[in-house]
């Protein structure tokens, strides 16, 4: 059996205002908020109301046969209440078929992780308690930042979080000649790994609309019919899972609708379900479904699902983005001594890990991926914005 | 005494460094009875006849030709500036901005980014100047060859008794109304392309300036340190070198008292961020001062081609956010940015005059200055350090810090000082040649 596990990972950012110098000390809003708003209508629209309606359809239809996993940031969450509450609903209506499961994962969408243990554990618990109070809904899984992942971060979540599972990019160093379709465990046994999949997830995120690529244009048939014959190496009847994991924002907003990706998603499932040997699952469930002993895998450097290199370079690897983000913790841990809950909440907004992937580098010349989604002009201004945003905040000490 | 004058820039529409010299000086002028010509690079042929003191704020305009002028004299003008608009004067200090400047900008920027409502208004104010005034058909060497073919019908047309320009746009223009009037010819020199270009610069500016100093008779040089460079570099005739230092106008309606941004100590880099006013030896005092008072902001506010290189520079030092970009300032910010420092470093390679300091000083903040500036010569209360000495800069700014008092002290006596410059002075002086020159010129032509 071949379980296809969808999980879409829901996140808008708090855009930073184009903060000047001289505007430092006035107390203002450091966030865009009609850039926010913007942003979010236009994402609700596009994305979020359609793809979500659609999702509901399609797991009335197939009466919990068609199951589906996401992870919302509480910075999406948040921007819901604000600007688009008939998203929220939609959302909860999708949790409340049972067919549904949410990932745990820092309430900011944050790079704590890697500077700040406690942080990092407080942004766990905050985002965890937030789904149980939006949602009623308790996490089991976890999903690190753009899912980065190394070793420690297992014993963080498991020890001391009591999660069960967490997911992350099935990197080919790592995996070297292991397949990701399988579940594997962390490097201490004690928590489920699962890896995505990142060749047939990357096809429907990043290539669905490329007319360049040869497969173009992806059917439903043929995307099947590959899924089905990955089935055929298994030979002892192990449950496999495919892990097809992306951003939500694939559905309208990165292809658009035009693409017909809708129709694609529409179909997809009814044409994987009428096959007996394949079916749909989620994170949590498949310690069950594991019929075998789960082998080990160590991550010794940590490894993200970004970019070619699937490493950290997309947000931490120019000075820009280095003394941007050890300025931050520094004054974070400046703002939680002093104890102000208010500048606390403010700055917390700016460890998104969004504001340093704004000021990479590495793809600026080919005006790649990165320049789609920045809302700035160029990585340098991304920069001077940002520290000038953490100067700001520092005057408020 | 008339004098036609020549200048690339007069305010209120061009406010650079030479503009706001000119404007002063000017006025000056005008009080000691000196009536003026002058001739800006406007689209339309017209000229400025300058008479009183308030001439310099209303800019009264002819029309060289005359049913034009009557046809202009019926039309009704808002404002000021939509009446100088219309004149076609371009509002950016075209001889400060260089080819790589524009060129710079243009490539970093996105054109829908620029026109989109997301902008702000500042930075739109910059787009536009960049886009009307810059990015057009012609550079500024054929600007300046148009402007030089019209001056020979001033120089035929108005009656003067001397002739006086600035900077090498107009030496052209001067040279012209020498040889067709035979009257006496002044230069003035603000800044020469070897200060500019921070190096050789452009061999077809230095040819201007050598003829254009060569051909008059008489040279003005803003500094002492100016007249050294005029000498060993152009190799002028001494014998007709004056030195004139500039000035400052502080503008009435400036406020100058404090308010703070930051709560720690502010030390201010202002101007242009190229090769020339040293931003990387600011860098470099930055870095030496926040490892002992990390409570300091240093703020480096305009534009210019290093300021990227800066910019990463400061990130790859870990300068936290300590070293902040303020970008280009129009005149209320520079003015806000002044009230919120506590000291002005001009860490220029090399300055002919340097305004700016002096501006800072009016406003009490203690300056270090330049060594290699002309402005070190006109005052005595404030610090004047080898550019290249970052370790004694850095020095002195940890000792001004642990310092307060002394450091405001400092600035108080700076801001007393400079209240005392005037640009009635420098006209005195610049009356004085003037003056020489017609007695030599009526002697020679009885």
């Amino acid at each position: 059996m071949l379980n296809v596990l969808f999980y879409f990972q829901v996140h808008q950012p708090y855009r930073l205002r184009h903060v000047n110098v001289l505007d430092i000390g006035s107390n203002s809003n450091l966030f865009d908020e009609r850039m926010n708003r913007e942003v979010m209508h236009k994402v609700a629209e596009k994305c979020y109301l359609p793809t979500n309606k659609l999702l509901l359809d399609l797991i009335c239809k197939f009466e919990g046969r068609f199951r589906i996993s996401f992870s919302i940031t509480g910075c999406a969450i948040e921007q819901f209440k604000l600007y688009s509450p008939q998203t929220l609903d939609s959302f909860k209506a999708l949790v409340d078929t049972g067919c549904v499961e949410l990932l745990g994962e820092t309430y900011y969408h944050s790079l704590a992780f890697l500077y700040d243990t406690n942080e990092f554990l407080d942004q766990v618990a905050l985002h965890r308690q937030l789904m149980q109070d939006e949602f009623g809904y308790y996490t089991e899984t976890f999903r690190n930042t753009e899912l980065i992942y190394q070793d420690n971060l297992s014993d963080l979540i498991y020890e001391i979080e009591g999660f069960k599972t967490i997911i992350t990019e099935g990197v080919d160093r790592i995996l070297q000649w292991r397949t990701p379709l399988y579940a594997y465990k962390n490097y201490s046994k004690d928590i489920n790994l699962l890896l995505k999949y990142y060749q047939l997830a990357d096809d429907i995120a990043f290539r669905f609309s490329n007319r360049d690529w040869p497969e173009y244009p992806l059917t439903v048939d043929k995307f099947v019919n590959w899924i089905d014959h990955l089935t055929l190496a298994e030979k002892n009847n192990r449950n496999l899972f495919l892990n097809l994991f992306m951003d939500y924002e694939t559905f309208g907003e990165h292809q658009w609708a035009e693409s017909g990706i809708f129709d694609f998603m529409q179909h997809f499932p009814d044409e994987v379900l009428k096959r007996p040997h394949l079916g749909f699952t989620t994170p949590k469930e498949t310690h069950n479904l594991a019929n075998y002993q789960q082998e080990s895998l160590s991550f010794m450097e940590p490894v993200s699902w970004a970019d070619e290199q699937r490493d950290l370079s997309a947000w931490l690897e120019n000075d820009m983005q280095k003394n941007a983000i050890e300025s931050f913790y520094y004054l974070l841990s400046r703002i939680k001594q002093k104890g102000d809950p208010e500048l606390l909440e403010i700055a917390r907004k700016m460890s998104t890990s969004d504001h340093f992937y704004y000021m990479c580098t590495k793809y600026f010349q080919d005006g790649d991926v990165h320049k789609y989604f920045s809302p700035y002009d160029s990585p340098d201004q991304a920069y001077i914005y940002y520290i000038n945003a953490l100067a700001d905040l520092e005057e408020r000490l | 005494m008339k004098v036609l004058m020549f200048t690339w820039e007069f305010p209120p529409l061009i406010s650079g460094g030479l503009g706001m010299a000119c404007y002063g000086m000017v006025k000056a002028l005008l009080a000691q009875g000196i009536k003026i010509d002058l001739v800006l690079p406007t689209k339309e042929m017209v000229y400025f006849p300058l008479r009183e003191e308030s001439d310099v704020d209303t800019l009264p305009t002819v029309f060289l030709d005359p049913v034009m002028h009557t046809e202009y004299l019926s039309r009704r003008f808002k404002t000021m500036n939509e009446r100088l608009e219309f004149l076609g004067i371009s509002t950016q200090p075209e001889s400060y901005l260089q080819l790589t400047d524009i060129q710079l900008f243009m490539t970093a920027v996105k054109k829908e980014y620029w026109l989109s409502e997301t902008v702000t208004k500042e930075e739109h104010e910059v787009w536009d100047e960049m886009t009307t005034h810059l990015i057009g058909d012609e550079d500024l060497i054929r600007k300046v060859q148009e402007y030089t073919l019209r001056a020979e019908r001033f120089a035929r047309e108005l009656d003067f008794n001397l002739i006086h320009v600035h900077d090498w746009l107009t030496y052209p223009s001067g040279m012209i109304a020498k040889r067709l009037s035979g009257k006496p010819l002044v230069v003035h020199m603000h800044a020469t392309e070897f200060d500019r270009a921070g190096g050789p610069g452009d061999e077809r500016i230095h040819k201007i300036e050598h003829s254009g100093m060569s051909y008059a008779d008489r040279v003005i040089a803003v500094s002492q340190y100016t007249a050294q460079m005029v000498m060993s570099r152009y190799r002028i005739d001494t014998g007709k070198i004056r030195i004139v230092h500039n000035a400052i106008t502080i503008s009435e309606d400036t406020v100058l008292t404090k308010r703070r941004i930051f709560k720690g100590p502010t030390i201010l880099f202002l101007g242009r961020i190229t090769l020339q006013k040293g931003p990387d030896y600011f860098l470099e005092v930055a870095q030496r001062v926040l490892k002992v008072h990390p409570e300091a902001r240093f703020i480096m506010a305009g534009t210019g081609d290093m300021a990227r290189k800066l910019l990463r520079r400061s990130a790859n030092m870990r300068l936290m956010n300590k070293f902040l970009f303020a970008g280009f300032l129009n005149r209320k910010q520079v003015e806000t940015i002044l009230r919120a420092s506590d000291i002005y470093v001009l860490p220029s390679v090399s300055e002919p005059f340097g305004i700016s300091p002096l501006e800072a000083m009016a406003f009490g903040i203690t300056s270090i200055i330049s060594k290699q500036s002309g402005v070190a010569e006109v005052v005595n209360h404030a610090f004047k350090i080898d550019y290249w000495d970052v370790d004694l800069m850095a020095e002195t700014i940890n000792h001004l810090i642990e310092n307060p008092a002394k450091c405001r002290k400092m600035g108080i006596d700076g801001m007393h000082e400079v209240n005392r410059i005037h640009w009635t002075e420098a006209a005195q002086k610049i009356r004085e040649i003037y003056s020489s020159l017609l007695a030599l010129y009526i002697k020679s032509n009885p």
